[in-house]
């Protein structure tokens, strides 16, 4: 029996590992330009203070109007509803159905490629904010007053949000499997998961305040929201403007449980890497141990994934945890807590670089997908083609073996060179000693070259 | 402007990089594949050795085979089955029957670059794996 193969039911097609040499020149590039940037760093904090500029009143207003709003709310609401009922009642066969496509590549990994250029554009298309807004009017209109909530505990922060990510992902290449071979998950499955999510969202903006569950604990505003911060645009006072570089990011893990967030992304991300690589043997050896110990095949493959899924996710705060507990030794340190909080937005770059090493081929495949037949004929039964598209297929030669090789490299020096460069500046902004700052950024630089050599090691040793 | 003298060379060394590495990236042919693909009798595959891939109750015999090539070679092979079922080699998406106790022969040229599953589709089990390198 062929043990894990081809974790995602929509993949037609997988990536070859990274050639040898060009694994060696990325780590060369990391080690070079880590060294060089300790060098050369500058001496004061330069993105802590926000530059915002508001864009021109008129099109703010035309695009923050109440109508626009009511529109965007209602696509968001429209997608979701478009996914769930193709979901339920579409074709089960996973790549002919919209549902999964829809969720966890156009969604799931299309709001952080667009949130890092533009800014959080998930926000105004968020279905559940806006019902939750409807109904938080409609009551105030009829009730004369504003609707009361729960305070919300300080302390749990971003943790449901954390664990609500990796749930997300453990449902999709975790849960769907089945015999003992990972299937993927299917689309009836993804849309009840879908609904079950709906009633929890709208039940916790209910009790705590639609803002205030955005802010902290819905999943996908928060992890969308994280990229967001290294976007340019952003709104302020109700005006939407444009922020320095860099400088939302700075300001993003206030809020407890936010290092949690960066770092379950990360060791999601690595998880589904590192099963079709790194951890195919030990995975391999746990599975056939759990399944000699009388598991059924079905939970023996479930709880080897969720075992190697918990462990990458303990590396890699581990790793952070080591980095912070380094810098906290350098004189002048501020404490454990504040270092750890106020670095976390420095692995936002790592997070995303993992995410375009690992899915940017899926994307731009499946996108063809999405914006053909499964927009022609979302429920895949083969008698609807409403834009004419149905019978088209996904053309895998738009992206030679190279181009998809260089991009992936690339993403993880540029993120490992934008993540030093929020380390570096952050330190400058704790140690009122530069020497000091460059002493603790011997650290956070240890911390990033293992985060980056790490993620070159997965691609390398992907599908090999 | 002093504290941004050390961004250029790091800037300059991330883009060198990146142009070079692009230098090199050569683009496949885009003929079609499903045209040209013909089907051969076992009787007629005789040019090059051609990898068979046992089906014993639906499952590889060994294991799923590993089927690699390189960008623009003629990728061969055959499966012979003792069920009934559909072979299709994604990505490719190409799809032949092979009656139960028969086999079913391949050859087209590896014009797609990656890692592709070939499929006993009803049984819903990987045979093999197509790999066609750069």
């Amino acid at each position: 029996m062929s043990l894990l193969p081809f974790a995602h039911a929509l993949a037609a097609r997988q990536d070859l590992p990274v050639p040898a040499w060009l694994f060696a020149w990325g780590a060369s590039i990391v080690l070079i330009v880590s060294f060089f940037a300790l060098s050369v760093g500058w001496r004061a904090p330069r993105f802590e203070q926000d530059r915002w500029r508001p864009l021109g009143a008129g099109l703010s207003r035309a695009l923050l109007a109440l109508p626009a709003q009511i529109g965007y709310g209602l696509i968001g609401i429209f997608l979701l509803g478009l996914a769930i009922y193709a979901g339920l009642r579409g074709t089960q066969a996973p790549d002919r159905n919209f549902a999964l496509t829809f969720l966890y590549v156009t969604a799931w990994l299309g709001f952080p490629l667009f949130s890092v250029f533009l800014g959080d554009v998930f926000r105004p298309f968020n279905p559940w904010r806006a019902v939750g807004r409807a109904v938080g009017g409609a009551f105030t209109t009829l009730a004369g007053q504003r609707p009361a909530h729960l305070r919300y505990p300080e302390w749990l922060g971003r943790w449901p949000a954390a664990i609500g990510l990796i749930a997300v992902v453990w449902l999709e290449i975790v849960y769907g499997a089945s015999g003992g071979v990972a299937v993927g998950l299917s689309p009836h499955a993804a849309a009840v998961a879908a609904l079950i999510y709906s009633g929890y969202t709208l039940t916790m903006m209910a009790l705590f305040g639609v803002e205030q569950w955005c802010r902290t604990g819905e999943v996908f505003s928060v992890y969308f929201g994280m990229f967001g911060r290294l976007g340019c645009f952003g709104l302020e006072d109700g005006k939407l403007g444009v922020h320095r570089p860099f400088a939302a990011a700075t300001r993003w893990a206030t809020v407890p449980g936010s290092a949690a967030v960066v770092i379950a992304s990360i060791a999601t991300t690595s998880f589904d890497g590192a099963q079709e690589g790194a951890f195919k043997g030990a995975m391999a050896s746990t599975f056939e141990w759990l399944v000699d110990s009388s598991f059924g095949l079905t939970s023996a493959l479930r709880l080897t994934d969720t075992i190697f899924l918990g462990l990458c996710f303990a590396g890699v705060g581990l790793v952070y945890l080591l980095g912070v507990r380094g810098m906290a030794s350098v004189p002048g340190a501020p404490s454990f807590k504040k270092l750890r909080d106020g670095f976390a937005h420095t692995l936002i770059p790592i997070a995303m670089a993992y995410l375009v090493a690992h899915y940017f081929s899926l994307f731009v495949f499946q996108e063809q997908a999405q914006f053909t037949y499964l927009l022609s004929d979302p429920l895949g039964t083969g008698t609807t083609d409403l834009f004419g598209t149905a019978s088209s297929g996904i053309d895998f030669q738009l992206l030679s073996a190279n181009a998809i090789w260089y991009v992936q490299v690339g993403a993880l020096v540029i993120g490992h060179v934008i993540g030093l460069t929020l380390a570096h500046d952050r330190a400058t902004a704790y140690w009122g000693d530069y020497r000091q700052a460059a002493r603790s950024q011997y650290w956070m630089l240890a911390v990033m070259v293992a985060f980056t050599c790490f993620g070159l090691y997965l691609l390398s040793v992907a599908n090999s | 402007m002093k504290h941004l003298k050390g961004a250029v060379p790091l800037v300059a060394i991330v883009a060198v990089a990146g142009l070079t590495a692009c230098g090199d990236s050569d683009q496949s042919s885009t003929e079609s594949t499903q045209a040209d693909t013909a089907a051969h009798t076992e009787s007629t595959a005789k040019q090059s050795p051609v990898t068979t891939v046992v089906v014993k109750n639906g499952e590889p015999v060994g294991g799923a085979r590993e089927l690699e090539y390189n960008e623009g070679e003629q990728v061969r092979f055959t499966v012979r089955s003792d069920v009934a079922d559909e072979v299709h080699i994604h990505g490719y998406d190409l799809m032949k029957d092979v009656p139960a106790g028969g086999s079913v022969s391949f050859s087209f040229q590896a014009d797609i670059e990656g890692i592709f599953e070939v499929e006993l589709e009803e049984h819903r089990e990987q045979i093999a794996e197509l790999r066609v390198n750069p």
